[in-house]
């Protein structure tokens, strides 16, 4: 087979997504009030409801229906006044009514759209663009099709047989406690071109999904899942390829690498003349290749019709409007705002806001910066859920450009170069995990900032506060590392040095410029490594003259 | 037990009520009563599937330790009240069967609103009626434990499909019955055993805990042998339920009005119902006998149209097949009921167990539905029979802006034979009168008119109400039995004792 860039110089991909998102910030089941629970005992948070028992009824989860609108109105959707749920008719035991209560034709969420930045390694791929763009990066304007909003089915257990297959097994068990969990189902248009762009929707989609507070967002968990249809087309066709479906792709490297895979895979069939059969494929991450779980021959045929135990569902202005109140400040905003008070590049702001935790944990910081109070900020996860002002709206103003703004671009450095690689170096730490807080985080970077202590002194320092729980001055003081500032104690020692090397001073000022580096040396010696170099340079310039040239 | 005790079983609320308050009987006596009526009587009508002795009598210890504290009144509107419920409606410890071999050994774990709110009322539960399978037919003949006879004429149906419900009262085995109506099913079996049956606008009543057929169709109500009876019953199980998002906010006082009579009020005749082919001219002439007393009682008659009335039935049996289908899928033998063991496959259980669970009725109407929501038929029938249900409510809408009730045959005739209509077709057309009633969610309800005068049996004439005005048809209901009296016990169930 060959590599994803060579197919991609013959081939088109169209890639589509379909995420499926558990909200598993409610604290009940969409259509009953049983508990959500994620790992509770089997079968525990039931009723006659989410069992399907004979006679029961669904009343909507009020809350649920906030949490889509929210999910609508930050991913640029028109939000439906009107809309209905559908039965989706099919017969299996994990959907205890044999029916799935999901939307139809109108959904609480229509026509949205995200707009991915793409650049670095990530624009490569798109390698019709020309050249300068793949370098500079580009705008992929990926379209939304609709959010709907619609029930979980329970979990089968497979006993018997390997890995929890039903292949094999004998006997198949069924949990209920997922039955009935609200989810929301984002389609997108089929807009996307690469498996990066795929990543990246993913991505952006969870960081807006985990701002909204609306789901945990757990690809391990499921309660994040992503399904993709992907197909290809000659370079230059506009007719639409058949396309396959492909599942299990529970992390982001698994959503880019199975597509890839997949990609690659139908190019192959393609260019040896065979046909791409519409049908449903497992990502296979260990083996790294994607296998057939069903051929679609036809279409399913769900005998989707209105839900005659829910009537039409209307939202009036008033609900949509207290709900767009409750809109935090959405990732791309928050970038903006890092960009425009802080001074960040965009590629920074942008990588600042990734994480969550981070960019509140560096809004903090430079509040302190600032001589704000940290606490002003204090538990306002800057989620829907708490309600809170958007930040950098109320309380806010644009920073004054000077000392505080100088630390944005060392602070915002530490958090994305330092700390990200020290967390992907301890495996899922997080951040709130470590002895870090914005306090320190400000302090280190302050040090490095006057001189204090070197660059090479702060990754150790930086170490030793994530791990120690201690202030960075303290651990400065405690390993002697305080560079020496001190006007009087570095002249000083250049008098010593220079008055030692006379015949290297000499040999300076007659043109062997080189021996610069001598001194400084032998500077930092004489201060025992602790002298600031910055005025050690300076001093040294000073005192040594201007060499002839 | 006391002799006034044993007369119980003929007594209607107001009168067992008065009986417990003078202590001439207790509530203890009452059930006691009540089971040996039914012990001797049933075996001849087949009404009950399930008597609930043990839940009987700690309802009527409960009420009897009221009346000894003097709280009789605190009771509830039904207290001391005998009533059985249709086999659709959840009650916790019984069985919940629906007259289906699917659910033959299915015990209910929780209670169903409308049961639970005749209970908090002070209703003494008796037991579970019998009924067609899943409520699909009418004439009770498709229950799976075999058909309830008309108390009337034991070689007759009692109607369906809450045929146990109208039986167990015609018979005087109860004073209080529930039933459910998708198309007529509590109407059209109130008419042939001659007892007042009330279907309210939809939304009247919860729904939650009554196994569901049309879930857009069905609504529960009660079978009395008067119309006051049953205004009490509809005030103790009538109101909003935070269970069924369907259900509405009503605090009407069914009893507020019925002694009011009908001086001006305005009642609407259909004459394209009055003129409808079948319909017996036995029943034609009750009806038109009613509308003249209502005039002598200082009514209007005003005639009104319903133009898209005649297309209700092939709208009821698109739409309700098709909710039937979705609602009958979750009876797959895999968490309860009916299952066909030894099975290799998911596939082959289903079919077997489904194939044999269900019976021929219930597999009919599960297969129209899912042929009509199918894809490429959905649009042909599912989408134009919505169509017609909006022309139909606008027709009713339409008529009531000039009447306050409208007065129709309950059914074209009176009770058939056992084995007398085998074309389902034919069948379907026991519920020309009352089908359209269910597609647009208002109130109708049959009152006992007399016997017809070629066959003898009881006849019903429908009284129809605004949406949420039920009170209307039972205000009209109470003047027409101020003249003709009060729902008769079947005259084979009447004589002497009531044992």
């Amino acid at each position: 087979m060959r590599m994803l860039q060579e197919v991609l110089k013959d081939w088109e991909a169209v890639i589509g997504l379909e995420i499926h998102a558990e909200l598993t910030t409610l604290e009940t089941k969409m259509f009953c009030g049983c508990k959500l629970e994620f790992g509770a005992s089997p079968n525990t948070h039931t009723c006659p409801v989410c069992l399907g028992l004979p006679g029961a009824l669904p009343v909507p989860n009020r809350a649920a229906i906030e949490s889509i609108v929210l999910a609508g109105l930050a991913t640029n959707c028109d939000i439906e006044k009107r809309s209905m749920f559908y039965r989706k008719n099919y017969m299996y035991p994990d959907m205890s009514k044999n029916f799935q209560t999901t939307q139809g034709p109108i959904a609480f969420c229509m026509r949205g759209h995200l707009d991915l930045a793409v650049d670095g390694a990530a624009a490569k791929e798109r390698i019709d663009l020309p050249e300068a763009v793949q370098d500079g990066g580009y705008t992929a304007h990926i379209g939304i099709t609709r959010i709907h909003m619609e029930e979980d089915a329970g979990k089968m257990n497979h006993v018997g047989g390997s890995e929890g297959r039903i292949a094999g097994a004998t006997h198949s068990m069924i949990d209920y406690n997922r039955c009935g969990t609200p989810l929301i189902e984002l389609v997108t248009e089929p807009d996307l071109r690469t498996p990066e762009e795929a990543r990246l929707f993913m991505q952006k989609l969870r960081q807006i999904y985990l701002a909204l507070g609306i789901s945990d967002c757990s690809m391990e968990e499921g309660s994040l899942r992503c399904d993709g249809n992907v197909s290809l087309r000659r370079r230059g066709e506009k007719r639409m390829g058949t396309k396959t479906e492909l599942k299990n792709m529970n992390s982001f490297k698994n959503l880019h690498d199975g597509l890839a895979f997949e990609i690659c895979r139908q190019a192959e069939v393609l260019e040896e003349g065979g046909i791409i059969y519409q049908e449903t494929r497992h990502w296979d991450p260990s083996a790294k290749r994607t296998l057939v779980m069903r051929v679609k021959e036809t279409a399913d045929d769900y005998r989707l019709f209105p839900e005659p135990d829910l009537a039409p569902y209307d939202l009036t202005d008033e609900f949509i409007e207290s709900v767009r109140k409750k809109l935090p400040e959405l990732p791309d905003e928050k970038a903006g705002r890092f960009e425009s008070s802080f001074g960040l590049s965009s590629y920074d702001a942008r990588h600042l806001v990734e994480n969550g935790s981070v960019a509140e944990f560096f809004d903090k910081a430079m509040a302190l910066a600032e001589g704000g109070a940290p606490d002003a900020l204090a538990g306002e996860g800057a989620t829907a859920a708490g309600g809170a002002e958007p930040l950098g709206v109320a309380g806010h103003a644009p920073a004054a450009p000077g000392a505080a703004a100088s630390l944005a671009k060392p602070l915002a450095n530490l958090l994305i170069n330092d700390l990200t690689a020290y967390l992907n170096a301890h495996d899922g730490l997080e951040l709130a995990q470590t002895f870090l807080t914005p306090a320190r985080a400000l302090d280190l970077v302050r040090l490095t900032d006057t001189g204090a202590i070197s660059s090479k002194q702060a990754k150790e320092v930086f170490a030793a506060v994530l791990e120690e729980d201690r202030d960075p001055a303290a651990i400065v003081a405690q390993r002697g590392m305080e560079q020496v500032s001190d006007l009087g104690a570095i002249e000083a020692a250049v008098d010593r040095v220079l008055a030692e090397n006379h015949d290297e001073v000499a040999l300076y000022l007659g043109g062997k410029v080189q021996l610069f580096g001598f001194f400084v040396g032998q500077c930092m010696k004489a201060t025992a490594g602790q002298g600031n170099p910055k005025m050690i340079n300076e001093i040294l310039k000073k005192k040594l003259g201007q060499p002839s040239a | 037990m006391s002799v006034q005790a044993k007369e119980s079983p003929f007594m209607n609320v107001a009168q067992i009520q008065a009986g417990l308050a003078a202590k001439s009987f207790s509530a203890h006596e009452v059930a006691a009563a009540t089971l040996a009526r039914i012990a001797a009587i049933d075996p001849s009508i087949h009404a009950f599937l399930e008597v609930t002795e043990q839940l009987a009598f700690e309802q009527a210890a409960r009420i009897d330790a009221a009346i000894a504290c003097g709280r009789l009144d605190e009771c509830g509107p039904l207290a001391g009240a005998p009533m059985a419920f249709k086999d659709n409606m959840n009650q916790k410890g019984t069985h919940t069967t629906c007259s289906s071999r699917m659910l033959e050994n299915y015990l209910s774990p929780y209670d169903a609103t409308c049961v639970a709110k005749a209970i908090a009322a002070g209703a003494i539960p008796m037991g579970k009626l019998n009924m067609d399978e899943f409520a699909f037919g009418s004439s009770t003949e498709t229950s799976c434990f075999g058909p309830t006879r008309n108390p009337w004429d034991l070689g007759r149906v009692p109607g369906g499909s809450s045929g146990g419900s109208a039986a167990a009262v015609a018979a005087g085995m109860v004073p209080l019955a529930l039933g459910s109506d998708t198309g007529g099913s509590i109407r059209q079996p109130g008419s042939f055993c001659g007892v007042v049956a009330v279907k309210p606008s939809y939304g009247v009543v919860s729904r939650y805990g009554v196994v569901a057929f049309g879930s857009s169709l069905d609504q529960v109500g009660p079978f009395a042998r008067s119309v006051e009876d049953a205004a009490r019953a509809l005030n103790a199980i009538s109101g909003h339920d935070p269970l069924d998002c369907t259900s509405q906010h009503v605090t009407t006082d069914f009893t507020a009005n019925l002694s009011e009579g009908v001086k001006g009020t305005r009642i609407g005749i259909v004459p394209a119902f009055m003129g409808a082919q079948g319909l017996e001219s036995e029943v034609r002439e009750k009806v038109e006998e009613a509308a003249l007393l209502l005039e002598a009682a200082g009514a209007h008659i005003v005639e009104v149209d319903l133009p898209h009335a005649a297309a209700a039935m092939s709208a009821y049996y698109v739409l309700g097949p098709c909710e039937a289908f979705s609602n009958l899928a979750r009876f797959d033998s895999v968490r309860y009921g009916y299952c066909d063991p030894g099975h290799k496959d998911l596939g082959t259980q289903y079919e077997a167990s489904r194939a044999q669970g269900f019976g021929p009725e219930a597999r009919r109407r599960i297969m129209l539905g899912s042929y009509l929501l199918s894809a490429g038929v959905y649009d042909t029938y599912y989408y134009p029979a919505q169509q017609v249900r909006t022309l139909i409510t606008q027709d009713y809408t339409q008529a009531f802006r000039n009447v306050d009730c409208i007065l129709t045959p309950v059914a074209p005739r009176t009770a058939f034979k056992f084995g007398e209509i085998s074309d389902p077709t034919s069948m379907y057309l026991s519920d020309m009168f009352t089908i359209s009633i269910n597609i647009a969610g208002n109130g109708g309800m049959s009152l006992p008119v007399g016997s017809g005068v070629q066959t003898g049996l009881p006849v019903g004439v429908q009284l129809i109400a605004p949406q949420f005005k039920d009170e209307n048809m039972l205000r009209v209901a109470a003047a027409l039995e101020a003249v003709l009296g009060k729902a008769a016990v079947a005259p084979a169930f009447a004589e002497g004792d009531a044992l």
